[in-house]
């Protein structure tokens, strides 16, 4: 009797073992993005450059357009944008665009994603040195808009990402490394 | 009409003064022209040639722009690259770690030219006004070994006046006049420019006539300065430059990545790799003993990297690097152009097999902070 009582919880420890083992160890729960892939930046840092190698080591193809605006958007067919987060005065000198014309230019692409039904998947990889004034103001335009969200811990270190990301109900997964945040981004496709 | 006359000072009192003035100059000018000596560097197992800058444009030969080009060659096929080290002679980082290149590395594919004082004359002197020592001191393996630390601009000696306005030649980008002596402001030179237009242009002729695959140009920068810790790359060069900075996150070395903007003329990054065919790349580290928040500038806070005001600073959320009581000692900084430069070269060699460019003989990040630079010396 004793015996019999014992054998379901012994089936139920082997099943449980294989199925711990398999678990998404992030915060997004089922894959939501599809392809194709869109790559921008939201601050016109070079961080999007390091994103194209994570997208190319994951296998991930994508088309690439920094200055992408919410006009072009439907031209690219695109149904994932993948955003790197964060600003550089260098990038945007390079690019010719203030602050002020990268964060419109932001908005709009993000309301035309939502009008199209493209998913948004915002990373910010720069750690604590892409934060700040500059970048903070991108970080706070782009997370709300975002699906799901992707932050290289050093930079959420005050918490930013954590509360931003809370407040709007967005999945948000921290890791240790930039080259660590391939494997989330890429568990992210379905 | 009386008129208000005052007795004119007396001949002896003027040849007194101007005799004052003779020995003033007599006694400054053994170490002011001393300065212009180069420091020692020992030739290491890798260097296969030293040919002089001149080589490349005839047009800087025998005057205080010539300089040493270090030449490592495997013998074996590979591509090739350029180190600039002493663009700035404030930046100690950027010659120590050529030098540290020059006397220790051994080249296993491909060539290195590396250029350990690659604006000679401003080695000659220091800023004025700022209260720097001349030289300091490393206690290296074979004995103290003495550099000079010198001023971010070619010497007034070698090129003065500066104008109101420094206008770059090739792009008409407005600088102020002070700039017309910056190196890094000066690419890709003049053959019939000023002093320093000259110099870059004879950099700039290296790199064609060599056919330099990757140039790295290696600085350093005060703690409160945005673009620090990082690489900053030419559009050409960023695929090769991120997957170095992943690279070097694998050793834990956290290094940004910036764009080179395209409208900020003048400087390496933007200039050899808009006129030559290499990939061009300048790096960055913190070195507080430039910077203007800095306390008592001696060779302890050049060597050190300590400062108590640079703690305060960094209190007060003022800078854009890690700072604490260790301060931002030498041996952190030379070793994160080392490891950025293998990074670099690694990241190349991957991209493009065929044009190699390895080298050995190096100490790893932490093996440098463990043994101190003057091993290497």
């Amino acid at each position: 009797m004793q015996q019999s009582r014992k054998l379901p919880l012994l089936l139920a420890l082997v099943l449980a073992i294989p199925a711990a083992l398999c678990a998404q160890p992030y915060k997004l729960a089922a894959p939501i993005a599809q392809k194709p892939v869109l790559l921008t930046s939201v601050g016109q840092s070079a961080d999007v450059e390091m994103l194209k190698v994570l997208l190319d080591r994951s296998k991930i193809e994508y088309k690439y357009d920094i200055q992408v605006k919410a006009g072009g958007l439907a031209a690219t067919g695109a149904k994932t944008i993948v955003v790197a987060i964060g600003g550089s005065s260098k990038g945007l000198g390079a690019a010719g665009i203030s602050p002020e014309a990268e964060l419109e230019r932001a908005k709009l692409l993000f309301a035309e994603a939502k009008k199209l039904g493209v998913k948004v998947i915002g990373l910010h990889i720069g750690g604590e040195a892409r934060r700040g004034e500059l970048s903070d103001r991108f970080v706070q335009a782009a997370v709300p808009a975002c699906d799901y969200v992707i932050v290289v811990a050093e930079g959420n270190n005050d918490g930013l990402f954590t509360k931003l990301c809370a407040a709007a109900k967005i999945p948000l997964d921290s890791v240790e490394k930039i080259t660590k945040a391939g494997d989330p981004l890429a568990k992210a496709f379905k | 009409m009386e008129t208000d006359q005052k007795k004119l000072p007396g001949l002896p009192l003027s040849a007194g003064l101007l005799a004052l003035v003779v020995l003033v100059l007599v006694l400054v000018a053994p170490s002011d022209l001393a300065m212009r000596k180069h420091d020692f560097v020992r030739k290491g197992p890798g260097v296969t040639e030293v040919r002089m800058l001149s080589d490349w444009f005839p047009g800087i030969k025998g005057g205080r722009g010539d300089t040493e080009v270090y030449v490592l060659d495997s013998g074996k096929p590979g591509g090739s690259a350029l180190v600039l080290g002493g663009t700035h002679a404030n930046e100690p980082a950027g010659f120590l770690t050529a030098i540290v290149l020059v006397e220790n590395a051994r080249p296993e594919a491909g060539k290195l030219f590396v250029i350990p004082f690659a604006n000679a004359s401003a080695f000659t002197h220091t800023d004025y006004m700022e209260g720097e020592p001349r030289r300091f001191t490393i206690e290296g393996a074979s004995g103290a070994r003495t550099f000079r630390f010198g001023s971010r601009a070619t010497s007034p000696a070698d090129q003065w006046p500066d104008p109101d306005i420094y206008i770059h030649a090739s792009s008409g980008q407005k600088l102020s006049g002070s700039e017309t002596r910056n190196l890094n402001r000066a690419y890709p030179g003049r053959p019939d420019g000023t002093f320093t237009e000259k110099v870059a242009f004879a950099i700039t002729s290296l790199i064609k006539a060599e056919k330099v695959d990757v140039s790295v140009d290696l600085h350093e920068a005060s703690p409160e300065y945005p673009v620090i810790n990082a690489i900053v790359a030419h559009e050409r060069a960023m695929k090769v430059a991120s997957i170095a900075v992943l690279n070097l996150e694998f050793d834990g070395i956290t290094i940004g990545l910036e764009p080179s903007p395209q409208k900020l003329r003048g400087l390496s990054h933007r200039e050899l790799g808009d006129a030559t065919d290499t990939f061009a790349l300048l790096m960055e580290t913190a070195n507080p003993s430039q910077g203007r928040l800095r306390g008592v500038t001696d060779e302890a806070l050049i060597l050190k990297g300590r400062d108590p005001l640079y703690l305060k600073a960094k209190a007060l959320g003022r800078l854009f690097v890690p700072f604490d009581e260790k301060g931002s000692p030498v041996e952190a900084r030379v070793g994160r152009h080392l490891a950025g430069l293998a990074a670099i070269f690694s990241a190349y060699t991957e991209e493009k097999p065929d044009r190699a460019i390895l080298f050995s003989g190096l100490p790893s990040y932490d093996e440098l902070q463990a043994t101190g630079l003057g091993k290497l010396f």
